[in-house]
């Protein structure tokens, strides 16, 4: 740490150094302790970015491969682990969503969605379909900063890095995306007496 | 940036209402304006609730045991095992082993080219010596 202020590094706190560094030394539970920390995350991201529970495996796996290559190669100082393991990722997940682009499939776009109908008892996994469908739906973009903020909680910065934007911009892709999800979903609120009661009073 | 009205309903629009979740350099402003304008807050932040609450609906997907041992397969496959740390280990060893060996060589051809270099002007001083004595007649020598 002293020799990085020396040589005018900022130096980066990463909750992952400890481990990247036993990782690299082959040690078996550093191993099984990074696929504990990082898969689920990785899986996570990649499904929801492409909404595709196979292609999300696929992405996950290929981003662990690229971390253990790292983790001998890896100098701790410059940036956080996480943050680089989720770069690998989202680049892994633009690959796919271009092939998909390239290559037209049945799926029609952007279509209002049919799910099932309004029902104030509808069951959280069928709500949880909803969502993910409504999230699949939004632009790219918008898709990946609700992912990096809320899903991964990355902090604003962090995702405006990951982004390459400016935190502003950011904040206007998160903005344009939740309210596009709201739009989408906006028949289960209506449905819900709750929600209209304090709709109501909300004025 | 400002704490206000304005900005409490910019920050629950772009990242919801849980405060957790805003920029940290405006998280301690505007927890203390949410604070002391708790309703007005709340009507700010209500939209922003119902949207977390609809994406905290999004089931979080499980990993499963193949994907796991899959990817601690690749681990070992990429070459990370104790295994190769310890011929690292024990490369390292045999390349200091062998360093002192050859330390060991050099200081031996060294001593031994000083040996003969310190002993020479000995062994000149001998020749010359000896051919001064061809010059003394054998009688002398020997009576």
């Amino acid at each position: 740490m002293f020799l990085r202020e020396q040589a005018g590094l900022s130096a980066i706190a990463d909750p992952d150094e400890d481990l990247v560094r036993r990782v690299a030394q082959g040690e078996p539970a550093a191993i099984q302790a990074m696929v504990a920390r990082k898969l689920p995350r990785m899986l996570a991201l990649a499904q929801r970015m492409l909404g595709d529970a196979s292609e999300a495996e696929d992405v996950a796996q290929e981003a662990m491969l690229r971390a253990w290559k790292q983790a001998p190669k890896w100098r701790p100082g410059k940036a956080k682990f996480d943050t680089w393991l989720h770069r690998v990722a989202l680049n892994l997940c633009y690959d796919r969503l271009r092939r998909r682009r390239e290559v037209p499939t049945e799926t029609p776009p952007d279509r209002p969605d049919e799910g099932p109908a309004p029902d104030a008892g509808l069951l959280s996994a069928e709500l949880g379909l909803r969502v993910d469908a409504a999230l699949k739906r939004l632009p790219d973009r918008q898709r990946e900063a609700i992912v990096l903020c809320h899903y991964q909680e990355l902090t604003n910065i962090e995702a405006a890095d990951l982004m390459s934007v400016s935190v502003e911009a950011l904040e206007s892709l998160l903005s344009r995306g939740r309210r596009a999800l709201r739009q989408s979903l906006a028949d289960l609120a209506s449905a819900n007496p709750a929600t209209r009661r304090a709709g109501a009073e909300r004025g | 940036m400002t704490m206000n009205a304005e900005r409490i309903k910019q920050l629950a629009e772009a990242y919801g209402a849980d405060k957790r979740h805003w920029p940290q350099a405006e998280r301690a402003a505007a927890e203390g304006f949410v604070a002391a304008n708790a309703v007005q807050a709340e009507r700010l932040m209500f939209d922003a609730r119902q949207t977390d609450a609809a994406l905290d609906a999004s089931p979080r997907p499980m990993v499963s045991n193949a994907l796991r041992d899959a990817v601690i397969a690749s681990a070992m496959a990429a070459g990370l095992s104790p295994k190769k740390a310890r011929m690292v280990w024990d490369r390292l060893i045999l390349w200091a082993g062998a360093g002192w060996a050859v330390a060991a060589c050099a200081g031996v051809i060294a001593g031994a080219n000083l040996t003969l270099h310190m002993t020479s002007d000995a062994r000149a001083d001998a020749v010359l010596y000896q051919a001064q004595m061809i010059a003394v007649d054998d009688t002398e020598v020997l009576g």
